[in-house]
């Protein structure tokens, strides 16, 4: 158990630093600055606290701190990237940007109060399942990510919008990272302190996959839409152009 | 407990929806000449005068409230008929316009561009436009008219004229811009 744990812990953050890598080789840190941006802050985390847990054991306190600062920002820049995600795919299109906006606004607000009345009850179950706060927080943010990016899918699907392959990817393993998320605050809702580990490698187990797809979408080669035949044959071309006509003469 | 197992459910439910979501973005491309062959005629005049105001205050004039609220609610359902088919007419042409923006003429390009940037906003006209159509045949009271989606119709089709032409010159459709 102890190997899967460290396995789980060292892993996937290895995996991260070759897709940083494979960022920097193609340049890609231009397009998604905050992803990559994001990407790196996991890094400096992951060395900070397993800096802390090898040279501080004895100082759990100081290994908390930097847990809770860090699922912070980690949790600020996630919603970063989901908005980085949003603009390049339907914000940068100018027809799209004003009503979608309103869409994820209204989507947005309608969550942080629904997220604010579930995090109370949560409290309420009893104070012994909720750690403290920042499961509150950290609950009510996998619930928003979640339905952020459904509705991101939801929307681009709609709309019959194609992804590139990257963004497909970074999009799919956040959505795949937030939903597992979600499961485990549930599970530890559910069965307390004595479900603490199992449910951390639910949680570590999920980012790992999360990683593997980045990568997977990232070294694939990028799978553009493969079309074949000539698109409109002329006639139907003639029947548009009957159509114009008839408006032109109007 | 219960909550709890409101959450797990929550998160199984999401997790299984993203997959599936995620998934489909795979499938994009295809047969270019199966999709020009799934667009349907759509007449604009015909689409204009079902949701034309005037059209309405004249038969609103001259039949029984009743009688009014059944055609009304005949002349919507017709309408909500032409605007789907519009939207699956934009869905195709944006899918056209996708392939069209790989050409390596400009031209081409910058054409294909406009078409699939003005067949996506055809397509989230449509999306509220159905809702309110539908509201208006439970209130007839109530304009709710999609002016808008007969005016994109049109910049969609000279868009696929100016997109056609670029790309088969032949056609000397080039007259009628």
């Amino acid at each position: 158990m102890l190997f899967l744990r460290y396995y789980f812990w060292i892993a996937p953050h290895l995996f991260l630093g070759v897709l940083v890598a494979g960022f920097l080789r193609r340049g890609l840190q231009r397009q998604l600055p905050i992803f990559f941006a994001y990407t790196v802050f996991t890094l400096i985390q992951f060395l900070t606290l397993f800096t802390v847990s090898l040279f501080a054991t004895s100082s759990l306190n100081s290994y908390r701190w930097v847990l809770v600062c860090g699922m912070g920002v980690d949790s600020f820049f996630q919603f970063a990237v989901i908005y980085e995600l949003t603009s390049e795919l339907l914000l940068s299109r100018s027809s799209l940007a004003a009503p979608l906006r309103t869409v994820l606004r209204w989507v947005a607000a309608v969550l942080l109060l629904a997220v604010a009345v579930a995090s109370g009850a949560l409290s309420q179950i009893s104070v012994e399942r909720v750690m403290n706060v920042l499961q509150a927080v950290d609950f009510s943010s996998s619930v928003i990510r979640c339905a952020l990016l459904i509705v991101l899918f939801l929307f681009t699907r709609a709309l019959q919008i194609s992804w590139r392959s990257h963004t497909a990817g970074i999009a799919l393993g956040f959505g795949i990272l937030a939903s597992i998320e979600l499961t485990g605050t549930g599970l530890r809702g559910a069965f307390g302190s004595s479900g603490y580990i199992a449910v951390d490698l639910l949680r570590m187990s999920g980012f790992h996959v999360c990683v593997v797809i980045w990568l997977v979408y990232l070294f694939l080669p990028d799978r553009t839409p493969a079309f074949t035949g000539r698109g409109l044959p002329e006639a139907d071309l003639a029947l548009w152009d009957q159509e114009l006509r008839r408006m032109v003469q109007r | 407990m219960i909550f709890p197992a409101v959450i797990i459910v929550a998160g199984l439910i999401a997790l299984v929806l993203i997959l599936r979501l995620g998934n489909g973005h795979g499938r994009s491309g295809g047969n270019l000449d199966e999709l020009a062959a799934r667009l349907r005629p759509i007449d604009v005049d015909a689409f204009r005068n079902l949701i034309d105001e005037r059209e309405a205050e004249y038969l609103r004039a001259r039949l029984s409230p009743k009688e009014f609220r059944s055609i009304h609610r005949e002349r919507m359902l017709a309408a909500v008929e032409y605007v789907r088919c519009a939207s699956q007419n934009a869905a195709i042409l944006t899918r056209l316009g996708e392939a069209a923006r790989q050409n390596p003429d400009p031209a081409v390009g910058g054409a294909a561009e406009k078409l699939v940037n003005n067949a996506l906003r055809l397509r989230l006209y449509a999306f509220q436009a159905v809702p309110r159509m539908y509201v208006s045949m439970l209130f007839p009271a109530t304009c709710l008219a999609p002016h808008f989606i007969a005016e994109t119709y049109d910049t969609m089709t000279r868009q696929v004229v100016t997109l056609g032409c670029l790309q088969h010159p032949a056609q000397g459709m080039s007259g009628a811009l």
